[in-house]
This record gives C-alpha cells, sequence and structure tokens, in this order.
C-alpha cells in the first residue's frame, strides 16, 4: 500500500482551472520533487493536499484513510512557504516548540526535544535570540525545525529556498536531506530549480499547465525533451571556455 | 548653539506649551477683572471644586471616561474582528467604501439626521444613544484602520498555524493576536480620543441630558465661567497625555 495515494484531483477557481485529473502515489520515507514554472498550479495543488484549499473532485488518500474532509489542522500534514514566517513575537526556542505547544506536551518533554533539534539544526546558542536577529538561511534552518519537531506524515515544501542565495541554499539543501533521511520524513518538494528538483527528489515530476506527470525514475525524467534537462545537460556539454583565449 | 537658533526653538516651545500654561493658570484664578494685570484670587479653590455636585465637574469627568473607554474598547475590538471578513472577501474593495460614507457628513449633521431614529429607540437623550452615536463614528475609523493589518501575510501565518496542528482559537490567541497587539492599542486610543473630544453628536443626541467633559466645557464658556471652562480643558486634556505617554512608552517603542 502507498503511503500517499492522489487520485484525479481537479481545482478552478470561476472559470479558471488550476490544475485538473492529478494522480501520484508515494511511498513513505521518499520525497518527490516536483518541477515548474510559476503559475503552473503548483503552489494550489500543495494548499489542496494540505487541506487549505477544498478539491472540486478526486481523493487525497493518506495511509489507506481518505482525508478530503478532515481540517488542516487534523491532518498532520505541515505545509511550508518560500518565506520562513517565523512568529515574531517568539524567541526562536519557542517558535521551534510551537507546534508541540499546540499539542499540550509536558514542559520537560518540550525543552528535551526543543533543545535536540537546535543541535541538529546546527542552531546551539541561538534559542534565546529573536527572529530578526537570526540570519536568512537560519530562519529557514527554523522553520524546518520547527515543521519537523512535530513529526508531520507529510511535508509539503513549496520553493523553500527560492529566497536563498547559492551558498547558502546548498547548505540548506544538505540539511534538508540529512534531516529528511533522520526523521524519516515523507515530502513533496516544489520547486523551478531543475538543478534542485534533481537534487532533492527520490522520484520526480513535472507539471505544466495544470498538468502533473510522475516519473517511474530519475532516467525517464532525464530522457524526458519537456523537462528541459536535456537542454541542461546539452549546455553544459558544450560550453566552451577557450573561446575568448 | 547660534543664538537665532535657540530663539527659533524657544519660540516653537513657548507657541506649542502656551495654550496649555494658559489655560491651567485660568484654572487656579477667579474674579480676574479687566484692567488688573493679574487675577484677585489665585490658588486651588476651582480645583477643590471638581468633585462638588454644584460643578459636576468630577460626574461629567466619569461620564465621559465611562463612554470613552466603552466606545473605543467595543468599535475596537468589533472593528478588529469585522475588518478580517471584509479584507479576505473578493468584494472588499467596495465593502471597504463603505466605511467612508459616515465621514461625508458632519457629526452634528449626521447626528441630526438620526435624531428619529434614536427617538423611535428610545435612546434620545440616554447614555447609551450617546455611546451608539459615537460609535458610529468611531466604528467605521477602527475598520479602516485595521483592513491595513490583514493580508496575505496574515492569512499565510493562519494558514501555517492550522498545518502545525492549531485551531482557529489557538491562531487566533497564539498568533494573530500577539502580532496586532500594537495595532490593538494604537486603534483603542485613537478611538477613545474620538469619543473623547466628540462635541456634535453627543449634543445632538445627548440634547444636555448627558453631560461629558467637552459639554461641559461649552456650557462654562457659554456661561462666561472661564475659570471652570479653563478647569475642564485641563481636565480634558489630562486622559490624551496619559494616553500619549503609554502609546510612546509601551506601543510606538516595540513596532519601530
Amino acid at each position: 500500500m502507498k503511503f500517499l495515494q492522489i487520485q484525479n484531483i481537479s481545482k478552478s477557481f470561476g472559470q479558471t482551472k488550476i490544475f485538473k485529473h492529478i494522480n501520484l502515489e508515494l511511498a513513505a520515507g521518499r520525497t518527490l520533487s516536483i518541477l515548474g514554472k510559476s503559475g503552473c498550479g503548483k503552489t494550489t495543488m500543495l494548499k489542496t493536499i494540505s487541506g487549505l484549499v477544498a478539491p472540486d473532485e478526486g481523493n487525497i488518500i493518506l495511509e489507506g484513510n481518505k482525508i478530503n474532509d478532515l481540517s488542516p489542522n487534523l491532518r498532520n500534514i505541515v505545509y511550508l512557504y518560500q518565506e520562513d514566517l517565523l512568529f515574531p513575537h517568539l524567541t526562536i526556542f519557542e517558535n521551534i516548540a510551537f507546534g508541540l505547544r499546540l499539542q499540550n506536551l509536558n514542559n520537560e518533554v518540550i525543552h528535551q526535544k526543543v533543545n535536540q533539534m537546535i543541535v541538529n539544526l546546527e542552531l546551539e546558542g541561538q534559542g534565546d535570540k529573536m527572529p530578526s536577529q537570526i540570519s536568512g538561511g537560519q530562519r529557514q534552518r527554523v522553520s524546518f525545525g520547527r515543521a519537523i519537531i512535530i513529526s508531520p506524515k507529510l511535508l509539503l515544501l513549496d520553493e523553500p529556498f527560492g529566497s536563498l542565495d547559492v551558498e547558502t541554499r546548498y547548505n540548506m539543501q544538505k540539511l534538508f536531506k540529512h534531516l529528511v533521511a533522520q526523521y524519516n520524513i515523507t515530502s513533496l518538494f516544489v520547486t523551478h530549480d531543475l538543478k534542485e528538483a534533481f537534487t532533492m527528489g527520490d522520484t520526480m515530476a513535472y507539471m505544466k499547465d495544470g498538468d502533473l506527470k510522475v516519473y517511474l525514475s530519475k532516467q525517464s525524467f532525464v530522457q524526458d525533451q519537456s523537462t528541459g534537462m536535456q537542454d541542461e545537460i546539452s549546455f553544459w556539454k558544450n560550453i566552451n571556455f577557450f573561446d575568448n583565449e | 548653539m547660534p543664538k537665532t537658533r535657540k530663539v527659533i526653538l524657544l519660540l516653537y516651545v513657548v507657541m506649542i506649551m502656551f495654550p496649555f500654561f494658559y489655560l491651567f493658570l485660568l484654572s487656579l484664578s477667579a474674579e480676574w477683572k479687566f484692567p488688573d494685570l493679574s487675577p484677585n484670587y489665585f490658588g486651588l479653590k476651582n480645583w477643590e471644586q471638581i468633585f462638588s455636585s454644584q460643578s459636576g465637574l468630577g460626574v461629567s469627568f466619569i461620564t465621559s471616561l465611562f463612554i470613552s473607554f466603552f466606545v473605543a474598547l467595543t468599535t475596537t475590538s468589533l472593528g478588529f474582528y469585522v475588518s478580517r471578513y471584509i479584507s479576505y472577501h473578493p468584494r472588499r474593495h467596495t465593502m471597504s467604501m463603505l466605511a467612508y460614507f459616515p465621514y461625508v457628513i458632519a457629526p452634528v449633521v449626521f447626528g441630526a439626521c438620526m435624531i428619529y431614529f434614536f427617538l423611535k429607540m428610545g435612546l434620545f437623550g440616554t447614555l447609551y444613544g450617546v455611546i451608539l452615536a459615537q460609535s458610529f463614528v468611531a466604528f467605521p475609523y477602527a475598520l479602516i484602520f485595521f483592513t491595513s493589518f490583514w493580508g496575505e501575510k496574515i492569512q499565510n501565518y493562519e494558514q501555517l498555524v492550522a498545518t502545525l496542528g492549531g485551531n482557529v482559537l489557538q491562531g487566533f490567541m497564539k498568533v494573530t493576536l500577539p502580532l496586532a497587539k500594537g495595532m490593538l492599542m494604537i486603534c483603542f486610543f485613537q478611538t477613545f480620543l474620538i469619543s473623547w473630544f466628540e462635541y456634535g453628536l453627543t449634543s445632538v443626541i445627548g440634547v444636555g441630558k448627558v453631560e461629558t467633559l467637552t459639554i461641559k466645557v461649552f456650557l462654562f464658556i457659554k456661561e462666561s465661567n472661564f475659570y471652570f471652562g479653563a478647569l475642564s480643558c485641563c481636565l480634558l486634556i489630562l486622559p490624551p497625555l496619559v494616553l500619549i505617554y503609554f502609546n510612546k512608552r509601551y506601543v510606538f517603542n516595540k513596532i519601530l
């Protein structure tokens, strides 16, 4: 049985079709990278899976249970925005502890879990700081930690590294891969960056004008002309660094 | 510091402070007749009469405080709550425009137009009538004020809390309310001031039966009792001064 099954979901706003008849399956602990240009319906699709937007038709099945009618706070699916959205009135520690506090967990348990997460995020000594006192990369890490600490069944990431510089982005990708493996997280990773999609995903999908194509292997993704992978490869193959010499 | 700059700064301070200083001086005076350069009496006699039933100033002060506090609390809370629905509505621009309607006409004319309604409702000349009338002006202000708060970012915060497992109430108490705290306080102060200094509507709907401090100032001036008029003005300035202090100390410093 697949961990996540999306069956034939569609969504329109008025006359505008956002996405149509989307199907996908994902095994537990795996990451599906979804590549697509801006405005192709990726964000609405993620919001539909998380329950923030209701689908017009189709089923969302998690661990064998249909969750269409379940409100977002009961799904245990965390949706992460491109923006870190740290709560500005809370310290880094309290930001990470936020989801645990909602569960009314014991204070001692919260402290233990959050302190461990701070170590995992390589943010030792930053717990008492306010979000405005740390860097963009650190903020994004806190955002991850806040999501992962509540052990979500599914993590939805909507271009989470879009606003970061190249180096920070690379470090975050590494950290994300590490955390996903450590906490056995199942995730959908949406990006418009070809290289990032390829690096982050165990499996690949490509979204265009509301249609989603899921590839059986990374090989088939690479071979498909429409993904742009072939163009990318030929660009790097044909580049001549000595033209101007 | 050059002499000119000193003079300009001194002039600025004098211009700002003179009315307050003069009012305070006048409130301490009595029997100041032309052409005397100074009053015959100078002391705390007028101030001692604040709580006497004869002047009625104490009662007016408390009445004004009650009305303004109630108006500010209800319109700020209601404005915050309703503005959320307006801001997220597809026709939010048209609905926001409606909030400007009460300001198209002067409050006193607005009050005159509403007399029949207040008469029929049994609110004419009552405390509740004045509260309702003032709320007609303060509530749209609160609506307009909070429109800028609600937006995509706040909506994203609310959605994030939901996916982190929080229900609507938890999201409101733990995130929305703390984020809006500064704006709520400012709006409370502003609507308090709108109500505190309101004269036109209060005089029309209150018909002299509800004597707020602003009404009292005009009554004393009409009676040519300038000393008590000045005293009323001093009392009138007191709560706004306290509010400005709190605003600056606890709100602006945290926002900026």
